[in-house]
This record gives structure tokens, C-alpha cells and sequence, in this order.
């Protein structure tokens, strides 16, 4: 194994020396001794009934029950998006469930006010002379219905184009309730149900759009109004944020109702004395994954790594706590943590890992239960190894806090006040007209060892800036761009001159922190908010996206419901499609006439680049003479 | 078209005109003719600012348009090679007055001021270091009417900026009988488009005289100008490929444009503002001009650009 190929993070390639060191192993090494199956990895391996396993080869054309290569990939494509938008959507729910438990006393609370109440009216609960928490309450209801509604179709924000609901009603995969969506897809998916791929893709179609526009909405939009809708800050990431003196807790996985009281916890001047009793100089907070992003967007909580760095932090020998919830979690972690003083602590009853010390996180006594926990943290400092400690000393200043409010604040500032009202997204869109920026691309998703770690994501953002194209970015994405110092103001000297004099008079870096996963949603807001100012839908705008080094069934859904939204969508890696010539040709071409966007595959970042930055420049002619004639009419 | 295709339009136009003007006065006159502009120190400033090289005869002329030709160079759209057109036109405009000021008698007469003496430009380095003239207003085309003209031309003379006028406006003014002249801040440079250089050509000799910028130093000469010089253009009326190249130069050396027509916007740098009632307003704010004034209620205009106003005997 050449480590030297592994990442271009200096941590990350420390530390898998320790790793062979300690004689420990990580998921680089497990990637080298697993041979997927090739199989598997087209798609044509079907176990959806005991009458397979079957598989599909040229003497086998069809399973058992006579589904073809091209059925049997667009099931397993559905069970994708189905598995992406449940994590989705179920963290959207629990998050929603909190906000129904807000009190004035209690440990969870209404922060953005404003925010509920644009909420409340939007679906017209009454705002006028009632008790914030009454309204909270009530919002809570509406949110949680909208997953499992029997009648009707799914609340969509403001946000949306009408011209994409049209599309979406012509093709008819406008969601119904949430669970609904995928709980059809589980029905139309089992056996001797759905046998074609192009009305398989439609309703996974529909099943993605509830996650996008639903699910995670919901989960960001309530999780703003719980902890406060972000606003920029400064932060550092890489695992040089753990410190040699002090009790580091990582927290990781994804649910901010766990991570918001963690921070809180890590705060109190009891937990803090007792940290200094056991000989430490304090508590050192740093996130993993999206719970780092859901801590850092509110609180500047300190980056500690992206996804292929969760073990790595172990390794350190310097955590003495790594504290979970769900999603993305490595069950390794339990074996690893073994390996060290660590204390690898599972926290939901929806992520049970064997191995793990297991301290439930009991939602109605929030604080307590964090306390708890950070206190077990504190009281494995003193079985921290000294010998076995080595912090890589590499971190990165990054800027973060980027929602669509602050952005729209921070456009303000460029606003003349004689022409235009404050609190709008024209800058953006006048900028994108003009050509001062040529398009925007949001780059996100995770970590896969089967391609060198944070290449793809920091190259493809360095080729995207440098030609004039602003980067918006969430996950672990985000997380790649602020260790290589992308998310700094002072990157901008890496982007071309048009973005680079957009990011001096509006003040931002050049490559945008929207937050987590579920924040993918915020995207999906700011494009939605730029369509409508210009009045066309999103599919119009020179806007990309990408997931460079994507790995989990919830990107596939963000994949499926950013294609469906009218977004060109570049991934670094193959899908298990590749064995169903149909469910190929609809993903990559035929999508385009159905919802105005289609999937790529490039695995060279670069190469990927300059692709998408073609397709802005084509969408742009397109644009610039529909405006033209605009004018034309206008004249005449 | 987009916009940075409109640019680069104007930019050849500018390259093109310049050529052919350049071309037909070389067959006349031969390449060794002199050039010069009256009472400078600095040949052909803007060239001579952002190359270092003075140009003395019509034959170094040719030289100064291939410059102008590496500037619009490749027409990738973007805006540091819409800017660069920008200039672009910038040079090929001062090259096309350089061959008036040295092919023709009087260039310009009454009441056109045409090209601006260094010790114009001197007697006016104190009162805008000072902030006595707050900023400086090129207003070039055509209004929709005289009084809208009057209406914006003295209000910026009302609060002490520096007002140069291209175009039809000079008309305009003279019609709704706008006091001119250098002691009361309002200058009419010349009809024709590249006439607007004679005010480009003073912010680089300010940039020369009083920031002791070292010929040749292209991003000195555009840091000082956009920091210092507190310029902006008000473009009215339609707006051809030439003026909007133009206006890119403006907007490479810092000046913002504000104009009336439909245009692609660019926040704080290309602004459209139709109600000319805000016109003012709406461009000292884009260039961030803050007047410290004290409204006196009296019946006629007051500022010092009324200072040197000489009362004639029909007055």
C-alpha cells in the first residue's frame, strides 16, 4: 500500500503510518483486501426474494421470476434512494419532534423567532398574539405531518420555481407524504411488482424530490429555527484542532438536537472544573462529519475531519471521547477505540453498534443526559497514553455560517440604495447575468477510498473558482475545502478576476459553507430564490452540481433530487447502474428532456471541471438570448 | 448580446477606428509626424502611464495599437478580458485625439474644452485632496430633455463636484443655460465618444502629479485611481458598443457607470437607474461620495463651485 496516494491531506497520510505503527487497521487497509463484486458493482445482483440470489450474465439474461438486468438495476437504484431519503427525512422528523418538545424552561427553545413565524404563515398557522411556543408547537404538528399525511401532496417552500412544479406535475412526481414516497418505493421494489426501469426512475424521482424539498428542508429549516439560522464565523479544521492538554471530545454523526446540547455541556463551569481536577486545561470540542458542520455553521465548534478521518482521530491516541448519534458512523470505530483509551459512545437507539459503550441520549432531559456524557469523556483523560499520542499539527483557517439568510446579508452590502430593497438575491443574479461570475456549482458529498481522498473535492473547486465560478459547498465536501483553506477569505486570490472582485465587495470567500447534509437544502433554496428573480426555472440558470467522492445511499437521493430539480449533476464515482443499458441511457441523457438535467461521471476532478464549466457556458447562451428577446418584445 | 460580447464589439470598433484614422493621417502626413498633446509633461498619459513609453510620432502610434490589440486579446468571456478591452478602447480613444491634437488646427473650440493642461490638473490637486471637490462627474449622451440635464448637472455643481460633459449633453446644457467653465466645475470636454479621455486622461496624471506613480505600473496606476480618484459615469441615453466598451475602461480604472438604459447590472459598478430624480443620489452612493454640507435656505444655488463666477453686465 503506497500511503503516498491515499490523500492529499498530510493528517490523513500521517496517520496511516501510526496506523501500520500500532498495528491497527483502517479503512484504507480494508479497501485494499476488499474485491468488490463485479456483479454487485453493475447493478445485476439481485436478492430481493428467496429464490435468488440472481444475477445476470449472457447465459442468465434474466432472474428467476424474468426481471432483466435493466429491472433489476432501477430496483436497486429505487432501494438507493429510498435508503438516502429515509436517513433523510427521519432525521427531519426527530428534529421536528424536539421542536414540538420546546418550552420556555426547557432545555430546547425557540432561537429564530422570525424564522418560525415566516414559517407559521407560510403554512397558515396563526402568528397574531400567541405564545411563540404555542406557534412552535403547532409548526411541529404541521412538520411531522407533512411526513405521513394520507391526502394530498407535500408543502413546498417558497423557493420553488412554478415552473418546476410544472415539470414535476407533468411527469407526475410531485411527492406525496414523506414516508410515503418511501415506503413506495419498498412496495414497488419487491418482488413481482414494478418491471420497468423508466417508471422505476420516475418514482424514485418523487422519492428524492420529498427528501430535497421535504425531508431535509423541514430538518434544516426547524434545526435554524432551534439553534439559530447561521451566520459567518471563523473557525480551523484538520486534525490539528485536538489539543495535547485538553480533554478532546469529537463529536460525530449527524442530529444537531444531540451535538447543541454536547456544546452546551462542554460549557458548564462544573464539567469544566472537573476536567482541571483530573489535570487537564479544559475541554476541547471538535466535530466530525455533518454534526461538525450542524456545530460549526452556529457555534465556530472546531473541524476535526471529514469522513475518511473518523478513525484517524482515534489514532491520535488525544480523543478521549468519540461521541455519535447516526449516519456515516464506522461500527470499525468499536474495535479501534479497543486499540486506545478512547471511549466510543453510541447515543441512539437507531444506531446501536456492538462494542460500543451505549449512554442513550433521553431527549426530555437533554442537558442532564449531555452532561452525563461529557462527564464520562472527562474521566477518560487520565487513561490517555502519552506515549501513544501524536497530533498531526495540520489545520486550516475556513470561514463558515454561509445560509441563504447570511448570504442575502451579505449581498446587501453591495445593494444601492436608491435602485434596489436590501434583502433579496439580485446581486447574485445580476452578478451571474452580467457574467462578472459565469455559474455557481455546489460541490458536496463524502469520502470513498476508491478514489484519493479530497482530490476530487478540493481540485475540481480550485478549477471551478479559478474560472470565474462561485462554489457552494456542504458535508464533507465542505469539510475537504476548509482543511485545503478554500473556505478562507483568503483564497480568493486563487479564483479568476470576476469572482475574485465579487468576493472584495461582497466580503465572502470564494467557496461558500452551507452547511450539512440536510443543508443541501439551503442550496436548493438560493438557486430556487435566483430562478425566481430572473423568472425562469432552475434548470435555466448556469448552476452544477457535483459529488466528487460521493459514497452513501443519502447521496444518491441529493444526486436524484438535484438532477430532478433542474441541476446538472457530475459524480467522481460509478453508480451500480452501469449493467442496465436503459437505467444508463435514462441517468445520463434522457433525464435532460424529462426534467431539464442529467447525471455525468468523471472521475478525473479536472476533466469533470472543465465539463461542467462547457455546460455553464452553453446554458448561458441559451439564457442570454432568451433575454435578449425579452428585450426584444419589450421594445417592440 | 451579453454583455462582455457588447464589450469586445466596442473594443474593435475603438481598435478599428483608431487604425484606419491612423493609417489615412500616416499616408498624409508620414510616420515621422509629430504627436503631442499642449501643455503636458506626460506625451499621451494613459499610454504613457500604463506602458512607461512616451509616444512622439505618428509612427510610434502604430506601436500603441498593437498594445490596444493584446489587451482585447482572446475574446473568452470573463471579466478580467472585459476589463482589459475595456482599456483597450481606453488607449485606441486617446490614440484617435492624440492624431487630432496633431493633425488639426483647433481640434476643439468653444465651448468644447477637449484635452485638460497639467496645470489645470494641478490648480485642481489641492481642493480634491482636501475634499473640496468631493468627487468628479462624467456625464456623457443624451438626456431625454434639457431640464432633466440642468437638473442633474447643477445639482452636482450645487454640491462642489467637478462635472465633465461628452455628447449631446453639452447641448443640453448650454439650452437650459448651465453656468460652464473650470471656476464653476463644469467642463465640456467634446461631441464625440473618445472625447471622454481627456477626463480619464486627467485621473492618470493625478495618479502621475500627486501619487508619484511610476510610468508603466498598469495596477498601480488602477489601485490609485480606483482608491483615490473619486470618480463615476453617468451614461444616458441609448447606448452604443463603443460607449459600453468605453465604460468598461471606466469601470477597469474604478469609476462606476450609471446609466438609464436597460443594461446587464453589475452590482456597485454598472448600475441602471430610471428615475433621474435619484440620479445623483444614486451615484455618489455607488462610488461612495459623502458630501458634508449644510443646507442654507436661500434662493439661489450656493457652493463654492460659484466661487469664480464673474457677474456680467446683462446678468
Amino acid at each position: 500500500m503506497d500511503e503516498k496516494l491515499l490523500s492529499i491531506d498530510s493528517a490523513v497520510n500521517e496517520l496511516i503510518k501510526k496506523a501500520k505503527e500500532d498495528g491497527v487497521e483502517t479503512i484504507f487497509d480494508r479497501k485494499e483486501n476488499m474485491k468488490p463484486c463485479p456483479m454487485g458493482e453493475k447493478g445485476i445482483c439481485c436478492r430481493i426474494c428467496a429464490m435468488g440470489p440472481c444475477r445476470i450474465t449472457p447465459k442468465t439474461p434474466r432472474g428467476l421470476c424474468g426481471a432483466t438486468a435493466d429491472v433489476i438495476v432501477s430496483r436497486n437504484f429505487a432501494r438507493m434512494v429510498a435508503g438516502g431519503a429515509a436517513a433523510h427525512s427521519d432525521h427531519g422528523r426527530d428534529i421536528a419532534h424536539v421542536l414540538h418538545m420546546t418550552s420556555k424552561d426547557g432545555n430546547y427553545k425557540v432561537t429564530d423567532e422570525e424564522k418560525l413565524k415566516e414559517l407559521a404563515k407560510r403554512w397558515k398557522i396563526e402568528t397574531e398574539g400567541r405564545d411563540i411556543y404555542d406557534i412552535a408547537h403547532e409548526v411541529a404538528e404541521f412538520a411531522l405531518n407533512e411526513f405521513g399525511k394520507p391526502f394530498g401532496t407535500l408543502e413546498f417552500p417558497p423557493s420553488l420555481p412554478e415552473q418546476r412544479k410544472k415539470v414535476w406535475e407533468n411527469l407526475n412526481i410531485v411527492p406525496r407524504a414523506i414516508d410515503r414516497e418511501v415506503v413506495t418505493i419498498m412496495h414497488s421494489t419487491h418482488v413481482g411488482c414494478t418491471a420497468d426501469a423508466d417508471s422505476m426512475l420516475n418514482i424514485s424521482m418523487r422519492t428524492a424530490i420529498s427528501d430535497g424539498w421535504g425531508g431535509s428542508y423541514i430538518a434544516t429549516e426547524l434545526s435554524d429555527i432551534l439553534f439559530g439560522t447561521p451566520i459567518p464565523r471563523e473557525t480551523e479544521a484538520n486534525l490539528g484542532v485536538l489539543e495535547e492538554n485538553q480533554v478532546n471530545i469529537v463529536l460525530h454523526g449527524h442530529e444537531p438536537s444531540l451535538s447543541e446540547m454536547i456544546v452546551l455541556a462542554a460549557e458548564d463551569p462544573e464539567l469544566i472544573e472537573l476536567a482541571k481536577e483530573v489535570g487537564a486545561d479544559g475541554i476541547n470540542l471538535a466535530g466530525m462529519c455533518c454534526t461538525a458542520n450542524e456545530v460549526t455553521m452556529r457555534h465556530g465548534v472546531k473541524i476535526a475531519g471529514n469522513f475518511a478521518q473518523q478513525e484517524l482521530a482515534v489514532l491520535t491516541g488525544a480523543v478521549e471521547a468519540v461521541i455519535v448519534d447516526v449516519q456515516c458512523i464506522f461500527p470499525a470505530l468499536a474495535s479501534l477505540a479497543e486499540c486506545y483509551h478512547t471511549k466510543f459512545i453510541t447515543t441512539s437507539p437507531k444506531a446501536r453498534i456492538t462494542g460500543a459503550t451505549h449512554i442513550e441520549f433521553d431527549e426530555e432531559k437533554a442537558l442532564e443526559s449531555a452532561k452525563q456524557i461529557v462527564r464520562e469523556a472527562i474521566l477518560n483523560f487520565k487513561n490517555r497514553k502519552k506515549e501513544k499520542v501524536f497530533i498531526p499539527k495540520t489545520k486550516s483557517h475556513a470561514m463558515v455560517g454561509y445560509s441563504t439568510k447570511a448570504i442575502i446579508n451579505q449581498l446587501d452590502k453591495v445593494v444601492n440604495s436608491h435602485i434596489d430593497k436590501p434583502g433579496t438575491v439580485k446581486p447574485l443574479a445580476d452578478c451571474i447575468t452580467s457574467g462578472v461570475l459565469r455559474g455557481a456549482a455546489g460541490i458536496v458529498g463524502c469520502n470513498n477510498p476508491k478514489v484519493k481522498h479530497d482530490y476530487g473535492h478540493v481540485e475540481m473547486i480550485k478549477e471551478l473558482i479559478k474560472n470565474d465560478v462561485i462554489v457552494v459547498t456542504t458535508g464533507c465536501a465542505a469539510q475537504a475545502a476548509a482543511k485545503a483553506g478554500l473556505l478562507s477569505k483568503d483564497a480568493r486570490k486563487l479564483a479568476g478576476k470576476g469572482l475574485a472582485t465579487v468576493c472584495e465587495l461582497v466580503d465572502i470567500p470564494p467557496v461558500l459553507h452551507m452547511g450539512s447534509c440536510v443543508d443541501i437544502s439551503r442550496i436548493l433554496e438560493l438557486v430556487g430564490l435566483v430562478a425566481k428573480q430572473l423568472n425562469v426555472d432552475i434548470s435555466e440558470l448556469p448552476v452544477v452540481g457535483a459529488a466528487p467522492e460521493w459514497m452513501s445511499e443519502k447521496a444518491v437521493s441529493i444526486g436524484t433530487y438535484v438532477v430532478s430539480s433542474g441541476i446538472d449533476t457530475w459524480l467522481g464515482v460509478a453508480p451500480p447502474v452501469t449493467g442496465g443499458p436503459r437505467v444508463l441511457e435514462i441517468l445520463t441523457s434522457e433525464m435532460e428532456n424529462m426534467v431539464g438535467a442529467k447525471f455525468f461521471v468523471e472521475p478525473d476532478p479536472i476533466k469533470a471541471a472543465h465539463q461542467m464549466i462547457e455546460k455553464i457556458e452553453q446554458k448561458r447562451k441559451v439564457l442570454e438570448e432568451k433575454f435578449e428577446n425579452i428585450k426584444a418584445v419589450a421594445q417592440a | 448580446m451579453s454583455l462582455f460580447k457588447t464589450i469586445f464589439t466596442g473594443s474593435n470598433q475603438a481598435l478599428q477606428a483608431a487604425k484606419e484614422f491612423l493609417n489615412k493621417v500616416i499616408e498624409e502626413k508620414g510616420r515621422d509626424h509629430k504627436v503631442a498633446f499642449p501643455d503636458t509633461a506626460y506625451s499621451l498619459p494613459i499610454i504613457y502611464a500604463a506602458t512607461g513609453q512616451k509616444m512622439n510620432t505618428l509612427g510610434d502610434l502604430e506601436g500603441a495599437l498593437e498594445v490596444v490589440k493584446s489587451l482585447i486579446g482572446e475574446e473568452k468571456e470573463n471579466l478580467e478580458n472585459a476589463l482589459n478591452a475595456g482599456l483597450g478602447t481606453a488607449v485606441a480613444s486617446e490614440v484617435i485625439e492624440a492624431i487630432k491634437y496633431a493633425t488639426i488646427d483647433t481640434p476643439y473650440s468653444e465651448p468644447c474644452a477637449g484635452h485638460i493642461t497639467d496645470s489645470v490638473i494641478r490648480s485642481l490637486g489641492v481642493p480634491l485632496v482636501t475634499g473640496d471637490i468631493p468627487g468628479v462627474a462624467v456625464v456623457l449622451g443624451e438626456c431625454p430633455d434639457s431640464e432633466i440635464a440642468a437638473k442633474i448637472i447643477k445639482d452636482y455643481q450645487s454640491k462642489g463636484l467637478l462635472t465633465f460633459l461628452v455628447g449631446k449633453v453639452i447641448d443640453q446644457a448650454i439650452e437650459a443655460d448651465v453656468k460652464m467653465g473650470l471656476d464653476l466645475r463644469v467642463i465640456p470636454l467634446g461631441y464625440d465618444v473618445t472625447a471622454v479621455i481627456h477626463v480619464v486622461s486627467v485621473a492618470v496624471r493625478a495618479a502621475l502629479i500627486f501619487g508619484a506613480l511610476e510610468p508603466g505600473d498598469l495596477e498601480g496606476l488602477l489601485d490609485y485611481t480606483l482608491n483615490r480618484v473619486p470618480a463615476f459615469v453617468n451614461a444616458f441615453g441609448p447606448l452604443s458598443e463603443l460607449v459600453v466598451s468605453a465604460g468598461a475602461g471606466a469601470i477597469a480604472l474604478g469609476f462606476p457607470v450609471i446609466t438609464d438604459q436597460d443594461v446587464f447590472e453589475v452590482p456597485t459598478r454598472l448600475l441602471t437607474q430610471k428615475d433621474y430624480d435619484k440620479f445623483v443620489a444614486t451615484s455618489l452612493e455607488a462610488r461612495g461620495i459623502k458630501i458634508k454640507i449644510t443646507e442654507i435656505p436661500i434662493p439661489v444655488a450656493f457652493a463654492a463651485a460659484f466661487e469664480g463666477e464673474r457677474i456680467r453686465k446683462g446678468d
